[in-house]
């Protein structure tokens, strides 16, 4: 399953949607956008949204740290 | 007393709650902390961790909201009789002498309850604004400001909080404009200076937005008024600090007073409310200057009144 998260260094909520991904031992791929405007672009692109954290599961996108959503698309209990 | 699962339960995990923890820990109650970061919730830590820089807390001269809320975190962690989780709470009754506390994950009874639930982020209620949440329209400055690198962004509000989001939109935005109902904004002098001394922000007084335009994205605001021979400016984004709205409706559902801003009213010399058994702290307060400092000190003495209500004993502290 490929995850990836796009977080800002200041975000709050990027810290605990890090947190629940280790705690769920989820593999996830880090997108820090603070400095790189290309990659914030596609973010906003992507998703729609000008707000960190964006998780994409396999092309589904969460927007913010939704615990609901996110066991959702991980298949998680 | 009723049997109970813990002496006191806090409702809250902001720096408030933790301190209020600390400090029911050092009295020797057991002690059980609720806090949620997951869906629309400020994350644990509280409202503090969206706060860039702080610098009126005793002992610190200058650290981030997130490092002060994880060090008042780790200092309640460092007592036994403390518990924390991240669990929601959904339900509050009262019995004779204790309460029952339903989260999304477990049934928890008490002897006492500290509510220091806090505050929501008070949203802006024009055309646009809900269309354009998060596609423009943002409320966390220090979450989202790098994405509006080199843009042109607007900010709502007057206060020290929207000050001080305008200070860190401008870090990385090239223009900055606040625009504030009233005659001029008031910030602490202090960044009242930083605001003035900054070239990329502009302050619009007097002054509405009426309307948040675009496409998939904002592009533009409609102002009430004219602005330098216009009625609107081409914005990348709308941010917004418009104060917050105190997180009371549990408090209430048990009879607890609140007074017309939903703020619940305590006693401020003890932090109790109208309801035996139940203090409060912090934001969701009616107390008036609403800081990390000032809340932290009224957990302790919500955690104090919680322990005398309890024991029906005093601590000679001095």
């Amino acid at each position: 399953m490929a995850v990836s998260v796009y977080t800002t260094k200041t975000c709050p909520w990027c810290k605990k949607i890090k947190e629940f991904f280790k705690e769920n031992k989820v593999k996830f791929k880090e997108i820090d956008v603070t400095s790189n405007q290309a990659k914030g672009k596609d973010m906003i692109e992507k998703s729609g949204q000008t707000g960190v954290p964006v998780t994409d599961v396999n092309g589904t996108i969460i927007v913010g740290f939704d615990e609901a959503k996110l066991r959702k698309a991980l298949k998680l209990k | 007393m009723d049997k109970h699962d813990f002496d006191i339960l806090i409702i809250g995990a902001g720096g408030v709650g933790m301190a209020a923890a600390m400090y029911s820990a050092r009295l020797g109650m057991k002690t059980i902390v609720f806090g949620t970061s997951s869906g629309k919730e400020l994350p644990v830590g509280g409202v503090i961790t969206t706060t860039n820089v702080v610098e009126n807390y005793p002992g610190f001269i200058r650290l981030t909201g997130e490092e002060i809320a994880k060090k008042i975190e780790d200092h309640a962690k460092d007592y036994d009789l403390v518990t924390i989780k991240e669990e929601k709470v959904k339900d509050i009754k009262k019995q004779k002498k204790s309460f029952t506390v339903k989260t999304n994950k477990g049934t928890y009874k008490a002897a006492a309850i500290i509510f220091a639930t806090g505050t929501k982020w008070r949203k802006l209620d024009i055309p646009g604004s809900e269309e354009f949440e998060n596609k423009g329209v943002n409320y966390c400055a220090l979450c989202d400001a790098p994405l509006f690198k080199n843009k042109v962004v607007s900010l709502v509000g007057g206060s020290d909080s929207a000050a001080k989001d305008a200070l860190v939109l401008a870090e990385h935005a090239k223009k900055v404009y606040i625009i504030y109902r009233g005659e001029q904004i008031r910030p602490e002098p202090i960044n009242m200076e930083r605001v003035n001394a900054n070239k990329k922000i502009e302050i619009i007084n007097n002054t509405n937005i009426k309307e948040i335009k675009g496409d998939k994205l904002v592009e533009e605001v409609i102002l009430d008024k004219t602005y330098k021979g216009k009625n609107s400016l081409k914005v990348d984004a709308v941010f917004v600090a418009i104060g917050h709205i105190a997180l009371s409706d549990l408090a209430k559902k048990i009879g607890v007073k609140v007074d017309k801003k939903g703020e619940i009213k305590i006693d401020h010399k003890d932090s109790a409310t109208n309801v035996k058994g139940v203090f409060a702290a912090g934001d969701v307060t009616d107390k008036p200057f609403k800081q990390l400092i000032t809340g932290v000190a009224d957990g302790c003495t919500a955690a104090y009144s919680a322990f005398e209500y309890i024991t029906k004993n005093k601590v000679q502290v001095c």
